[in-house]
């Protein structure tokens, strides 16, 4: 026999009330450590995202934040398109990108999705698979392996389509018109995250077909002449790449009816829309949501940043500076959420006072039998705290059992949501933290109780005959 | 083993000090049996209270088993209590959640530890005394004659010097009582154990080797 088995068994006579009492620990320590996570795998998320490229070009009318949301976390929609010339001029070393030297510059286009769970569809190339890099690697296949449409594929077909584009808007007569470039049978392929592959059930061989805006919506409706067979399935990555499907940029620009809307007009001053919508156009004017782009080297970014400071439809963004701002003002809600959770962790704690302060009456004549055994004031100091303190150790325990039922429970919910993907299974140090912290706040708030009880008078208690 | 000069005990009631209990001298020797009886109000189970340590003396000498009680702390006392002494009580004084066995392995984990073969003399003792059958029953499923046995063998777990008893008989019949004061008394004396016993019934008083009536043992200057 000890000590702690005396504890235990008072909290076990008090069945009831050691429930109650209980349970306002595993709520608060649930809640505390509910925030703690998605805080923590959100910062996870969204900093192990922005590695392996430093520059997101987009349109000049969003926010910084908005153009990294969308573009690397599929965050709200597209907020607008930038001429393809920026990607070209980027990769060519040419203007903007003459002294920059960029690693890489992968255009994309956006807009599309695929299922109830709109899992966005992002039109690329094939160096997204080769060049770009997540976590400083490029991105690895569980299944298959990348689609095939290169750059230059992209700037062909675009060469077409323009001469087709110009065409039409100079009314040139149908006999004569050069033909609108066709879809061609090799570049319906597409690569897909893991957990699209994991929620729709989708595999190597499978046909998915996108749908234009959000599935579900007003206005959105299928591209069954844009369904494309799944050739890659990506390796999880805990991140928005999980969610997406990657399909060529070919497919994008040539599905039906698209024609109008893939050019962006000339900035021309003193021209109506009808006028600009019917003047030439040219491969650069090809619209895309973003271009992700990596410098070469330090001073590349300073570049960039200056060349973009004047660009008329681009800007530029860098993630590496917009994600910990992001995640600074995450970290101050998650902090205010984290205050409301030790506030509540503080009533249970109390509670814990109360209850166990209100049994000491009761008790008194057991604390004397013990006290005449030879048991001393702080062994019934002991017994008592520990009382308190077995009963948070176990509601923090069960509380953190309950976080992480509640986050495999609602994993799914919260990946369609927010974008994060919560790990139940993984055990973080901080948990141990909790364990302790909680244990120990529930140990002082049996103090109060504790000198109560020790300070009993134990001849005048063992006299009473109850 | 118990020698006691000149000690008194007051209670304060409101703003008036009444004097509960005072000895000029009491000596008791090693493996003695003592009853100690005396009117109500003459101070026994107070003068029990200070030769287990549980009071303190205003004033005197209190040597117990070797220890001067009246020079030590509270939780010196505790522990020479735990130790040193056993203690037997009219209402038993067991602990209803607990079971027969961990009643007095209790006893041990307030006197010499409960660690080691503590269990195994627990057992042991409660199967002399014929409860080896009820090791694992609360107080509340054992008869009254089963709870005073199990009270003695609470008293006797850490094989202490000294026994203290309290009116041990005032809630049994006569027969039973007597039988588990017979059975105490044997245990006690086959271990040389001191046994001091505060009683209002002569008949237990009388089967003890001495009785001291307390009224006798008061100061003289008390008395007038």
């Amino acid at each position: 026999m000890r000590l702690v088995s005396i504890s235990l068994r008072n909290l076990r006579i008090r069945l009831v009330a050691t429930v109650l009492t209980t349970l306002s620990i595993v709520v608060a320590t649930a809640l505390y450590a509910a925030i703690l996570t998605m805080a923590e795998q959100t910062e996870a998320r969204y900093e192990g995202s922005i590695g392996g490229y430093q520059a997101i070009a987009g349109p000049n009318g969003a926010s910084e934040l908005e153009l990294v949301l969308n573009t690397i976390f599929n965050v709200g929609e597209a907020p607008g398109l930038i001429p393809l010339e920026v990607c070209q001029k980027l990769r060519r070393g040419r203007g903007i990108g003459r002294r920059s030297q960029v690693r890489f510059a992968i255009p994309q286009a956006r807009g599309d999705s695929i299922s109830s769970f709109n899992f966005p569809v992002i039109a690329t190339i094939d160096e997204m698979f080769s060049k770009f890099e997540w976590k400083r690697a490029p991105l690895k296949f569980a299944a298959g392996g990348p689609f095939t449409f290169s750059y230059e594929q992209l700037i062909e077909m675009a060469e077409q389509l323009t001469r087709y584009e110009n065409a039409l808007r100079a009314e040139v007569p149908v006999a004569e018109r050069p033909q609108r470039p066709q879809l061609q049978e090799a570049w319906r392929e597409c690569v897909i995250g893991a957990r699209v592959a994991r929620t729709l059930g989708l595999e190597l061989g499978s046909v998915v077909t996108p749908v234009h805006g959000k599935a579900g919506e007003f206005g959105s409706h299928e591209h069954p002449e844009a369904s494309c067979e799944i050739v890659g399935v990506l390796a999880p990555t805990n991140s928005p790449i999980d969610s997406t499907i990657y399909l060529p940029l070919g497919i994008h620009l040539l599905i039906d009816g698209h024609e109008q809307g893939v050019f962006l007009d000339p900035q021309v001053a003193g021209k109506s829309p009808a006028q600009l919508s019917a003047m030439p156009t040219e491969v650069g004017r090809i619209g895309l949501t973003a271009v992700i782009a990596d410098p070469k080297d330090h001073m590349g970014p300073q570049i960039l940043r200056r060349e973009f400071g004047s660009h008329p439809e681009a800007q530029v963004a860098w993630p590496q500076d917009v994600v910990p701002k992001f995640l600074r003002q995450i970290g101050n809600a998650a902090d205010a959420l984290a205050v409301i959770a030790w506030l509540v962790l503080l009533v249970a704690a109390v509670s814990i006072t109360v209850a166990i302060y209100n049994t000491m009456n009761e008790r008194r004549r057991e604390i004397a039998i013990m006290r005449s055994l030879g048991a001393r004031r702080a062994q019934i100091l002991t017994i008592i705290t520990g009382e308190a303190a077995l009963l948070s150790f176990f509601g923090a325990l069960l509380g953190l059992a309950l976080c992480h039922a509640a986050a495999y429970g609602l994993q799914g919910l919260v990946e369609d949501l927010t974008g994060v993907f919560l790990d139940w299974s993984q055990l973080r140090p901080w948990e141990l933290w909790l364990l302790v912290g909680v244990t120990s706040i529930g140990a002082v708030a049996g103090l109060a109780p504790a000198v109560k009880g020790s300070m009993t008078q134990v001849a005048d208690n063992l006299a009473q005959n109850y | 083993m118990i020698h006691l000069r000149d000690v008194q005990k007051s209670y304060s009631r409101g703003e008036q000090s009444v004097l509960a209990c005072a000895v000029d001298r009491l000596e008791i020797a090693p493996g003695e049996q003592v009853a100690l009886v005396g009117r109500s109000g003459t101070g026994k189970t107070t003068l029990l209270h200070i030769l287990a340590g549980i009071l303190r003396a205003d004033r005197g000498e209190v040597e117990i088993v070797g220890e001067r009680l009246d020079r030590l702390g509270e939780a010196a006392r505790d522990r020479h209590r735990g130790r040193h002494i056993g203690m037997v009580y009219q209402t038993f004084n067991l602990l209803q959640p607990f079971s027969a066995l961990e009643n007095v392995l209790m006893g041990a984990l307030f006197g010499r530890g409960a660690g080691g073969d503590a269990r195994l003399r627990a057992e042991a003792l409660l199967e002399q005394v014929g409860l080896g059958e009820r090791l694992h029953h609360r107080p509340s499923e054992l008869s009254v004659g089963q709870v005073q046995r199990v009270a003695i063998c609470r008293a006797l777990i850490n094989d202490p010097e000294l026994v203290l008893m309290d009116e041990p008989l005032g809630n049994q019949d006569k027969a039973t009582g007597g039988q588990v004061l017979d059975l105490m008394l044997q245990i006690a004396t086959d271990a040389g154990k001191t046994v001091v016993m505060v009683t209002h019934d002569p008949e237990s008083a009388e089967r003890m080797q001495r009785t001291v009536d307390l009224a006798t043992l008061r100061p003289q200057e008390v008395v007038a």
